[in-house]
């Protein structure tokens, strides 16, 4: 059977393989970095993956990354966003944001998300970008340590 | 690399739109004044390198999905049976 334009295809990460709808890439402008050549990304979502989602790069290109809600590291981040950002993400003070910060693994084992560079999407216009503010409080390798 | 002179407020500009002038010299170090379209993301060197290098490691993950995921709830169920923490520690 011939594939139509609108099937979706499928996308092949570590994780497993996933649909691929063309409706849920996303734009990065500026890739990210150590990644600058990725420009398009989709933000996978499943259950077997909850509470983590992976952003998978699309194209020839390709890196992926596990994400999650900075609030579950940090339940008191604070989502504060320079104009310029705001800019860059196509987005107005009352678009809704949807804010992820980027896992890392070490080989022991330990997990550190990163608070500095959240990973920032504004869904409206599927443009995201991984957003350094000037200033911050929050460090590159927040600590996801076992509560003693 | 292109080398300019520049005394204090002097400044040059890069391409269509991009000025760095000179704001203040002092003995430690020079502040610089950038004037840039918001399309331009401006970052201090080292931050923008450290960020790139956590992210080249975060793209390269030592152990399958399953075990982190399956690690990490262990970590978020520990800490909902603990005292809430303030802050993150962080290590770097």
């Amino acid at each position: 059977m011939m594939r139509s334009e609108s099937e979706p295809s499928r996308l092949d990460t570590r994780f497993g393989a996933f649909d691929l709808d063309p409706r849920d890439i996303v734009e990065f402008p500026d890739g990210l970095p150590g990644y600058e050549e990725c420009r398009q990304f989709v933000l996978v979502t499943s259950p077997t993956l909850a509470p983590l989602q992976c952003l998978h790069s699309v194209g020839d290109h390709v890196a992926s990354f596990l994400v999650t809600d900075p609030g579950l590291v940090c339940p008191e981040f604070v989502r504060t966003l320079a104009s310029a950002d705001r800019d860059r993400l196509q987005a107005t003070e009352d678009t809704p944001l949807l804010w992820l910060s980027i896992l890392t693994v070490d080989a022991d084992g330990a997990m550190h998300a990163n608070l500095r560079a959240p990973v920032i999407i504004n869904a409206e216009r599927m443009v995201g970008s991984q957003v350094i503010p000037q200033h911050s409080a929050y460090p590159v390798r927040g600590a996801l340590a076992l509560a003693s | 690399m292109l080398v300019f002179t520049r005394k204090l407020d002097e400044a040059i500009i890069i391409g269509d739109g991009v000025e760095v002038r000179i704001l203040r010299v002092g003995r430690h170090g020079v502040k610089l004044g950038i004037t840039a379209p918001s399309h331009i993301a401006i970052h201090r060197r080292e931050i923008y390198d450290q960020i790139r290098e956590e992210n080249r490691q975060a793209a390269t993950m030592p152990m399958s999905a399953e075990g982190i995921v399956q690690q990490l709830r262990q970590i978020l169920e520990a800490r909902q049976s603990s005292a809430p923490r303030s802050t993150p520690e962080a290590n770097r």
